[in-house]
């Protein structure tokens, strides 16, 4: 096991850039409060990565997301986007740079589902066609046919459909920086799964710098290339990878919010690609496959299911790529190459 | 009730500018009244709107103080009302008019200002969110989703000023209260039970017309996604 823990320590993800966003001793004290919301923060958000938020419920992560594009102003402390103090620029103009996805949603009941998309690219003046085709490809993106909701109004959509609008949404002028307040908190797991991995692959092709809420801890491991844990109050617990958390929870606070099971969720970290793998031989025929796109999670979840000591891994085209031994997983894993 | 079809036909076309000046008398005056409440609850209740200066209190205060003073309008008796604007301004229309406005200050008021609060914050703020200043917030968020109860406002005045109307003839002001004035002074005398009925029923007839333009208009006003 201790192979693994290594191997996930060093592979996997990207390695920090210049901060996109920074965040610099900032706090928020609500009028009224005695105690401030956020506490002396300083986070710094790496160009192109995301970074996600999470944290029991009232810790602080909305009101840090919004003070990010000053929906809320901070008591102290300033921010910094791409190298600029945002503190004194015109708020309104910097938010239609900055994609927001509320946590309530908040949809426009009085305009189509279409206009609701538009709404950003409609101020930045872009023309008709343009926005027709790039209202239809978000819809395609969240997975909902155009044809069948671009005329629909808000109401008339379920809540996770909304939701999902309200990604379109913030999405639509393809901002290069995202915030995102529990986007997928609304929608049923199957769907989320999918969402998520068109989110990590539209990502992998243009990468954007993303904050993104979530009370998800799987979701926070599998999409985020770090992980900011907030305690009560604002307190930053611990900002690191995944691994990092997962393995060396930074306090008490931490290690009891992110619960047992890390050995488990850990094994989503490692991807199937990057593992050393048995030579296939042919008494392997009728093994259970699993796609080495997935994950030695998706590789015990086969196992499981299909009471066998042993899974192969295929690639893209189904060609066998070679064996995984439960034997192996729970002795001595090996990893190979360098990480991605 | 021949005699009363008889009186109708024989009258036609005054009972038509009876009915004519009493329904502009009413537009007119909701009219007044609609733009002057809209403005004011506008300023009052946009934050970004009043000036940034006015401390929450202050914008809070202000607007409880506008409702009372039109509710307090509301109340002066019509009879009075007329009476006391006869010297400022004199006899006919435009007092008739001024004092309908102010009746119809308050229902309009009273719907604008909780038609913008009913809007659900996160839609507000989800406009904040997108980049939406203050002006392009109020126009294209929450007024349109306001509006269906600024209307229903709008149309409670108008049902309010038309039986109101009337006592304007107490000052020589246009439309049914003429006729009604005019019977209920002789009544018994020829003609005078048809002179009441008529506008009793005038007014009926122009609160009619007004219902049905309503229903247009609301039809054509209200954005679909909230239509119902
Ligand atoms: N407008 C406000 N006025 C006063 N206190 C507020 C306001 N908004 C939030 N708070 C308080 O600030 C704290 C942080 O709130 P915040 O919305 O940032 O939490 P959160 O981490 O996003 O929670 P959740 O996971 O439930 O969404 C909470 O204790 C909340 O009660
Ligand atoms: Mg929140």
């Amino acid at each position: 096991m201790t192979d693994i823990v290594q191997s996930l320590t060093d592979s996997t993800h990207r390695a920090p850039q210049r901060p996109m966003i920074a965040l610099e001793g900032v706090s928020k004290t609500y009028p009224k409060q005695r105690r401030p919301a956020v506490a002396e923060l300083n986070l710094a958000v790496p160009e192109g990565a995301i970074v996600i938020l999470i944290g029991p419920s009232g810790c602080g992560k909305t009101t840090t997301l919004k003070m990010m594009n000053r929906l809320i102003e901070p008591t102290t402390g300033r921010i910094l986007l791409d190298g600029e103090d945002v503190t004194d620029v015109n708020a309104d103009q910097l938010r239609r740079r900055i994609g927001y996805v509320i946590q309530q949603v908040g949809l426009f009941p009085h305009l189509s589902i279409a206009d609701n998309i538009a709404v950003v690219p409609t101020m930045l003046g872009w023309d008709k066609r343009r926005i027709t085709s790039r209202v239809d490809e978000l819809l395609h993106l969240v997975g909902m046919e155009p044809a069948e909701f671009r005329d629909r109004y808000p109401r008339q959509l379920s809540g996770g459909q909304q939701q999902r609008v309200g990604v379109a949404r913030g999405l639509a002028a393809d901002p290069s920086v995202m915030l995102m307040d529990e986007p997928f908190g609304a929608i049923d797991p199957i769907t989320r799964e999918r969402l998520q991995d068109e989110f990590l692959e539209v990502q992998r092709q243009v990468a954007k710098t993303i904050c993104f809420v979530t009370h998800d801890l799987s979701e926070a491991v599998k999409l985020g290339d770090r992980i900011a844990v907030f305690a009560a109050g604002g307190r930053l617990a611990q900002y690191d990878t995944p691994s990092e958390v997962l393995a060396h929870p930074a306090d008490d606070f931490v290690a009891e919010f992110i619960g047992s099971g890390t050995a488990v969720r850990r094994l989503s970290l490692l991807e199937l690609r990057h593992l050393e793998l048995e030579e296939i031989v042919t008494s392997h025929g009728g093994a259970p496959t699993v796609p080495h796109s997935g994950t030695v999670y998706d590789a015990v979840d086969v196992m499981l299911a299909a009471h066998s000591p042993l899974v192969v891994v295929v690639d893209d085209d189904g060609q066998p790529r070679g064996a995984l031994r439960w034997d192996t997983l729970v002795s001595d894993l090996r990893t190979k190459g360098p990480p991605r | 009730m021949g005699s009363y079809v008889q009186y109708l036909s024989e009258n036609s076309s005054e009972l038509i500018f009876y009915a004519e000046q009493h329904f502009l008398l009413v537009l007119y005056s909701v009219t007044f009244a609609s733009v002057i409440s809209l403005a004011l609850a506008l300023v009052l209740h946009t934050n970004q709107l009043a000036p940034p200066s006015w401390r929450r209190s202050l914008r809070v205060s202000s607007r409880e103080t506008s409702l009372l003073l039109a509710s307090a309008a509301l109340t002066i008796p019509s009879l009075a009302l007329f009476g006391l604007l006869q010297p400022v301004l004199g006899l006919g229309v435009t007092p008739s008019i001024v004092a309908l406005t102010l009746y119809a200050i308050y229902p309009v008021l009273r719907n604008t200002v909780a038609g913008l609060a009913s809007v659900d914050p996160a839609v507000l703020e989800a406009a904040r969110g997108v980049g939406m200043g203050p002006v392009r917030r109020m126009l294209r968020v929450q007024l349109p989703l306001a509006w269906p109860v600024i209307i229903s406002g709008i149309r409670t005045a108008v049902l309010i000023l038309i039986s109101i109307a009337v006592v304007a003839a107490l000052i020589n002001g246009p439309g049914f209260g003429k006729p009604l004035q005019d019977g209920l002074a002789r009544l018994g005398a020829v003609n005078s039970f048809n002179e009441v009925i008529t506008g009793t029923l005038g007014c009926l007839v122009v609160a009619a017309g007004y219902e049905i333009i309503f229903v247009v208009v609301l039809r054509f006003t209200t954005p679909r996604g909230i239509r119902d």
